[in-house]
């Protein structure tokens, strides 16, 4: 079977009017009347096809429309994106910072502690007459200015831990929605 | 006569045709893959509906957006609306466009001059 076409009527009505002219047979009068309903059905294509192409390029403009509409939405969200990524990064590095600086101070008192504890004694039986008496102070200081490069170092490294993990959790959710 | 029902879709519109109460309504969005498929049975129905129509025949339009395809079947259904009008019935139809759909409107409007129906262009508030 054919396949049926949405100007099947129109098709229809060409084809009666090739058979007639392919009889080759006609009297004046059915020649009149054939021709008179060509006119009559092209009129109606005519008008038909204005209209539709009107309508057409219509609802194209308005699809446009949409599209420029989806594009700004689309635009928008991204910036938001970007926006909302920034801000989680600032918070992650700021919640990282507090913690790393909280391990280097515990560190830090741990050595104090150490140095106070096991250290001094060490140096003070092996330097009796204060021979130098600003070893233990020396090392202190060493700890203090360890300090700030210290917490630098863990800032970064768990940072780099974070980042690698969020990384992950994206490719994860990636695979998922696959 | 048996009332007719088609479930929209995304690419299909919501197709609900009462017979006794003579309410056709289309709503939703039409871009079907294959429009003669979609409209053929809609087609045949209103032709057995026009010959014996409700008292009468309220039309509701109700498109977002449709293919050029459809814009040709939808000026044939007008057009068999338009023979139960011819046949002295009474008809109209209710085109419903959102409010800043200007295109829609205006689409509405071209369909008024093209087939002669009495029509009503309805604004409705955006979803």
């Amino acid at each position: 079977m054919a396949k049926q076409s949405i100007y099947q009527r129109e098709v229809d009505f060409l084809q009666n009017a090739k058979d007639f002219m392919a009889k080759g047979e006609y009297s004046q009068e059915e020649l009149q009347l054939e021709a008179k309903n060509l006119i009559e059905n092209y009129e109606e294509l005519v008008s038909q096809v204005k209209i539709i192409t009107k309508i057409s390029d219509r609802l194209q403009k308005k699809l446009n429309k949409t599209n420029d509409k989806l594009e700004l939405t689309n635009n928008q969200l991204n910036e938001t994106n970007i926006k909302l990524n920034e801000t989680i990064d600032a918070l992650t590095e700021a919640k990282i910072g507090r913690k790393a600086g909280t391990i280097v101070m515990i560190v830090a008192i741990g050595l104090f502690i150490l140095s106070e504890a096991w250290i001094e004694p060490i140096i003070d039986n092996h330097f009796p007459n204060s021979e130098y008496p600003f070893v233990g102070l020396a090392l202190k200081l060493v700890v203090a200015i360890l300090i700030k490069p210290g917490e630098d170092l863990t800032n970064r490294y768990m940072l780099r831990k974070a980042r690698k993990q969020q990384i992950e959790e994206a490719r994860l959710q990636r695979n998922n929605k696959k | 006569m048996d009332n007719f029902f088609i479930e929209g879709s995304k690419q299909t519109p919501e197709i609900s045709f009462n017979a006794e109460l003579g309410e056709l309504e289309i709503k939703g969005r039409s871009i079907p893959e294959n429009t003669f498929d979609f409209f053929n049975p809609v087609l045949l129905w209103l032709e057995e509906y026009a010959k014996s129509p409700a008292k009468k025949t309220i039309v509701k339009v109700n498109l977002e957006y449709f293919n050029t395809s459809s814009s040709k079947y939808i000026l044939e259904i007008l057009k068999r609306v338009k023979n139960v009008m011819n046949d002295g019935h009474d008809v109209l139809v209710e085109w419903y466009y959102e409010e800043d759909d200007e295109e829609m409107m205006e689409t509405g409007e071209d369909y008024e001059d093209v087939s002669g129906l009495p029509f009503s262009l309805i604004s409705v508030e955006e979803d």
